[in-house]
């Protein structure tokens, strides 16, 4: 049971802290701390925690002084993103908004303006919270994530990076670097929504969905939802499902039954597992309903 | 009376004294305080809602250093922390540190060190032994038979009692026969409404900053909504003589009614102090706030009748207010309550039952309207219902039903009924029933398809102030203190504290029109206990009615000496004097008319009496209101309801409101804004649930799980109308009467007719949350 005199004591614990200036030295510092370091970028996710006590690292490892983790550029295979990419950067990219929408609307509702110039977007992912917004749309999108670490570097995709609550495949000693979103997805149809108790708030649910179109038939489809189960997650049936479909109304109202049995959201003092299953429903219809629109 | 056109300062917007200092960060509130040699404080709470506390262990605090502070070592009284009251209707069942805490939170223990990260420390060293009790987290549950006792005896006017299956309070009233009546109808509702539990999120949360004085008294700076009846309740606990108690007025960022008693926080402090001899100071963390206090949580079983030709006849309300864990002023809101319930509309017969229950929840209190939201809500929604059933225009049934000018109004209960002389009901609906457009809204069950408009409409009020032409059970007088300075300024002195709606600003308003002053020149002076007269409390909406009342009379007292002194200097008849700004010499001046060089400015007055020894022109009264006028309030909201995911979108407002006078345009309607996000946060956000296994709030506290709006939620300006009646209420000041609680009251009640209307569908539970809604359509289309 929490403790009503330990809790939220806005108090932050004695801790030591490290500001690393390299990717390199920030791994073996990682790896030499193991599990009593936690890395800080915006802090907008990590301080709240300390001050309400529910994590007391021993050390904290400021990435924000690394060159290069941070901006959004184009390469040839796709478009890279650093970890420490501030969510309003996202939110200001051209391409971003021109290429990729669904990523677009997802952050332009994170927090608040002042949120948004401090959260980063590899934070907003290493969270791993089932309503991270970013990710969401990230796993919609097929990207992939960059790690790096004493073993050197390794990719992930979305799909396989979140292993549950809070929890990611990052193991000690390494650190998100970058998200990739591959060239592919450029250009697809996306929709984007969330359902909230406010305009700032965690979502109570959320859908990303991309599309590619052809004549009115699915090519391929990726349905990606926040708050409906311990991770971020796909409904990869509803997608089979969708695949080589043209979407007709009996199509749409059966991909919109089937996703709402397949994602798996449970009651909480925030919203009821019901709620999120008939809101689902609509997500889908609302989602097809435009990729179906010319 | 001079026409409301004539006034020079009444009624124009003006820059606000207290605005640079608001805006630039640097006014200070009590939590910003401190003074050297200062410890921090923090509070060791009850982790139960219902426990005995056999022992707190200090010795490893102490070794860290701190003070500690036990139940054992404050004064072993019981005390009611809001004296507003009169002592037959103040019931008493608070101790300063718990030895029997009934609540998640309540405090049992404190500790004080060099540092707040000290004192944190040290409480999380203090260990307490504690015996487990049943808690109760329902009204219905904690008052059965054989439900345990949470209070085993508490004090109303010097005598014990012993509130038997938890019930606190109870108060019953008949009016009229109501069986004959009953008689009468064609058509009855009958319903039951749950209200919700809302916490005022106030900007700032409460905080004390205490100075032991080497004389044996102390200073104190606390977040406060009275200062008087501050040093009142600290006299009655600590016995120490009033002169050795100062509280001085400071800032407040909000309140909401949260601090109309004295906060828990403060004796706490007090006993800190006198046992440190430090000076000491102690805030609420938000989460500490947020289980401290919260609105009153209601039940209505309720019954109206009306005659097919539309006169309502007669109504019953069963009422059962949950109350928490101690009282704070459960006994005056039971007679409150009957009063919300029959002011609005004529009933010739009524009857009403009615009872305060508790249970080991946060404590209650006012909040905003003080229950007439609540109240309100469920008069403005049963009309609407039984307007349906009677087959009339719900707008057109109030007009038909309202009590309006020259009839008897209840306002605050039974015992603060007055004459209404003041009433801009009329014009307030049907202006706005014009500007919406009102005949021509959706019918109900019209609509298919996802988005479905509603327009609904709800009225208001609320009494300005608890004043009456005979006394009762509330005391409600202001004071106030102006003097002439020798530049020909005036200092305002009054114990009243300005929420932050800008209440000093009017009153300086008031002054400089009377007086014939510019603004600039009357000067709001910050003071403490021990340099003002009494006032009660700002609350009830009395601060420009009551304060303005006092001020206004104080100030003509000011007046008459001005024009005395201006007699003898310019050798005139002092009757015939009169009086006019000079906003060129910023000063005002007393001539007589036509007779050129027969005129002097105040500077010139207060030059000469100083230089002549005359003295010092001041005036110093008490001043009691004859009445508590209703101010009034209606509102046309208009809504679209996604039917996909029950989320209700608010399109646009138009308000409409009788405050008498508006001596601040500008902050009046601000008081509007704010009323409706206030009231649209209780329609459809808020409720403050507890966990049946632990006792404590379903969010621990958390604000990411008490969600209000934001500006985003909120339409934008250009489709919010804010529109003033002209009424000139004959009892105020300049015609004034008050506007911050009536600005909420209607607001809940016309979001859920608006949402009927949209969606053909009544709700009787607050809050209408998305899931709510969702719910009730996946019912009704039978999905
Ligand atoms: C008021 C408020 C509103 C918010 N609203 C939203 C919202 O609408 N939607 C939403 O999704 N989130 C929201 N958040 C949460 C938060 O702002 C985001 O998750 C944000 O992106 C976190 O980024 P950060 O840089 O601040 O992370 P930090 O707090 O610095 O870190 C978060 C976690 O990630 C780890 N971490 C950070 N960077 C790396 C890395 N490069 N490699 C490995 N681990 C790393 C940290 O150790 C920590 O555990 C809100 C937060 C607040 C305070």
């Amino acid at each position: 049971m929490m403790d009503i005199n330990k809790h939220n004591t806005h108090i932050l614990h004695r801790f030591e802290y490290h500001a690393p200036v390299t990717v390199t030295e920030a791994v073996k510092l990682l790896k030499e701390l193991g599990s009593e370091a936690t890395i800080l970028a915006g802090g907008t996710d990590l301080i709240v925690k300390m001050k309400d006590g529910s994590e007391r690292p021993r050390h904290i490892v400021n990435i924000k002084q690394i060159p290069g983790l941070r901006g959004v550029n184009e390469t040839p295979e796709g478009l890279w993103i650093g970890a420490l990419t501030k969510i309003s950067e996202l939110e200001n990219s051209r391409v971003i908004k021109e290429k990729l929408p669904v990523l677009y609307e997802a952050v332009r509702v994170i927090g608040s303006v002042q949120v948004r110039n401090l959260a980063s977007v590899g934070g907003n992912i290493c969270n791993a919270s089932p309503a991270a917004d970013s990710a969401i749309a990230f796993l919609a999108l097929d990207a992939v994530a960059h790690i790096t670490g004493p073993d050197g570097d390794r990719k992930v995709p979305f799909g396989e990076f979140f292993t549950g609550p809070g929890r990611t495949v990052i193991k000690e000693g390494e650190l998100l670097t970058g998200i990739s979103v591959p060239r592919d997805v450029y250009g697809w149809k996306g929709y984007w929504v969330r359902v909230a108790r406010a305009s700032m708030d965690i979502a109570t649910i959320s859908l990303a969905a991309t599309a590619k179109m052809d004549g009115g038939v699915v090519k391929e489809i990726r349905l990606a939802w926040g708050t409906v189960a311990p991770t971020p997650m796909r409904t990869d049936n509803v997608e089979d499902y969708l695949r080589g479909k043209k979407l007709e109304q009996n199509i749409i109202e059966k991909a919109a039954s089937l996703a709402a049995s397949s994602i798996k959201p449970r009651d909480s003092g925030r919203s009821t597992g019901p709620y999120k299953r008939k809101v689902a429903k609509g997500f889908i219809h609302e989602a097809l309903t435009r990729f179906a629109e010319a | 009376m001079t026409r409301k056109s004539d006034y020079v300062t009444v009624g124009k917007d003006t820059q606000r004294k207290d605005g640079v200092a608001k805006v630039t960060g640097s006014e200070k509130f009590a939590s910003d305080l401190s003074l050297p040699g200062m410890l921090h404080m923090r509070l060791l709470k009850s982790s139960f809602p219902h426990a005995k506390v056999l022992k707190v262990h200090t010795r490893e605090a102490e070794k860290l250093g701190a003070y500690t502070l036990t139940p054992e070592e404050v004064p072993d009284i019981k005390y009611c922390p809001r004296l507003v009251s009169t002592p037959e209707a103040t019931y008493k069942d608070w101790r300063i540190l718990a030895k029997k805490p009934l609540y998640v939170g309540e405090p049992i223990a404190a500790v004080a060190a060099d540092t707040e990260e000290e004192a944190q420390l040290a409480v999380e060293a203090l260990k307490v032994d504690y015996e487990q009790l049943p808690a109760y987290f329902d009204a219905e549950e904690s008052r059965k038979p054989g439900a345990t006792q949470l209070h085993d005896a508490i004090e109303l006017k010097g005598t014990i009692i012993n509130p038997e299956r938890n019930i606190a309070c109870t108060l019953d009233l008949q009016e009229g026969d109501t069986d004959a009546a009953w008689k009468e109808c064609d058509e009855v509702v009958e319903r039951t409404y749950r209200t919700n539990r809302r916490y005022h999120l106030q900007l700032e949360t409460k905080s004390v900053l205490v100075k032991p004085e080497i004389d044996g008294g102390i200073s104190v700076w606390s977040t406060t909504q009275s200062i008087h009846n501050t040093r009142l309740l600290l006299h009655e606990i600590f016995g120490l003589p009033m002169g050795k108690i100062r509280v001085y007025k400071t800032p407040l960022g909000s309140s909401f009614g949260s601090s109309i008693q004295v906060n828990t926080i403060v004796p706490i402090a007090v006993a800190m102090a006198l046992k440190t001899r430090k000076p000491v100071k102690l805030t609420m963390t938000r989460e500490e706030d947020i289980r401290d206090h919260v609105s009153y949580n209601m039940i209505f079983k309720v019954k109206l009748g009306a005659k097919k030709d539309g006169t309502l006849v007669v109504g019953h309300l069963d009422a059962v207010l949950d109350l928490g864990s101690h009282q704070i002023q459960a006994y005056a809101l039971l007679g409150c309550m009957a009063g919300w319930w029959v002011s609005l509309y004529r009933l010739k017969a009524k009857s009403y039952k009615s009872v305060a229950v508790y249970t080991n929840k946060t404590p209650s209190c006012a909040f905003r309207g003080y229950g007439n939201p609540q109240v309100s809500w469920m008069v403005e929604t049963i009309m609407d219902e039984l307007a349906e059933k009677i087959g009339i225009d719900p707008l057109d049934f109030r007009l038909k039903n309202y009590i309006g000018e020259g009839e008897i109004f209840w306002g605050q209960g039974p015992t603060v009924k007055s004459v209404i002389r003041s009433s801009g009901v009329e014009e307030i609906l049907k202006r706005g029933a014009k500007i919406v457009d009102w005949y021509n809204r959706p019918r109900a069950g019209n609509q298919t398809g996802r988005y479905r408009k509603g327009l609904g409409m709800g009225r208001g009020f609320h009494t300005s102030s608890a004043g009456a032409p005979v006394p009762g059970t509330v005391v409600d007088f202001s004071g106030a203190i102006i003097k002439l300075n020798e530049d020909g300024t005036v200092d305002y002195i009054t114990a009243l504290m300005d929420h932050g709606g800008g209440t000093l600003e009017a009153h300086a308003k008031i002054i400089a029109e009377e007086l014939c002053l510019p603004l600039d020149n009357v000067n709001v002076i910050s003071a403490d206990t021990s340099t003002t007269v009494y006032d009660v409390c700002t609350h009830a909406s009395r601060g420009i009615y009551s304060g303005g009342g006092a001020a206004l009379k104080v100030a003509k007292q000011v007046k008459e000496k001005l024009r005395t002194f201006a007699a003898r200097m310019l050798d005139a008849e002092a009757s015939a004097l009169s009086f006019r700004v000079d906003n060129d010499r910023k000063q005002g001046v007393i001539y007589a008319e036509g007779i050129k060089g027969r005129e002097v400015t105040f500077k010139e007055i207060a030059y000469n009496a100083r230089h002549k020894n005359w003295g010092t022109i001041a005036a110093v009264d008490s001043y009691r209101q004859p009445a508590c006028p209703p101010h009034f309030t209606g509102y046309f909201i208009e809504v679209t309801v996604d039917t996909w995911t029950g989320k209700v979108k608010l399109d646009s407002v138009v308000a409409g409101a009788d405050i008498g006078t508006v001596i601040n345009p500008k902050l009046a309607a601000g008081q509007v804004h704010g009323g409706l996000a206030q009231g649209w946060s209780m329609a459809v956000m808020e409720d403050m649930s507890y966990d049946a296994k632990t006792g404590d709030l379903i969010n621990n506290g958390n604000l990411t799980d008490y969600k209000i709006p934001y500006p985003r939620d909120m339409p934008d300006l250009e489709d919010f109308e804010v529109f003033f009646v002209e009424t000139v209420e004959p009892t105020g000041p300049f015609g004034a009467k008050g506007i911050g609680e009536g600005a909420l009251n209607p607001v809940a009640g016309t979001v859920a007719n608006a949402i009927q209307n949209a969606l053909d569908i009544r709700f009787y539970e607050l809050p209408l949350s998305k899931e709510r809604i969702l719910r009730a359509i996946m019912e009704k289309e039978g999905q």
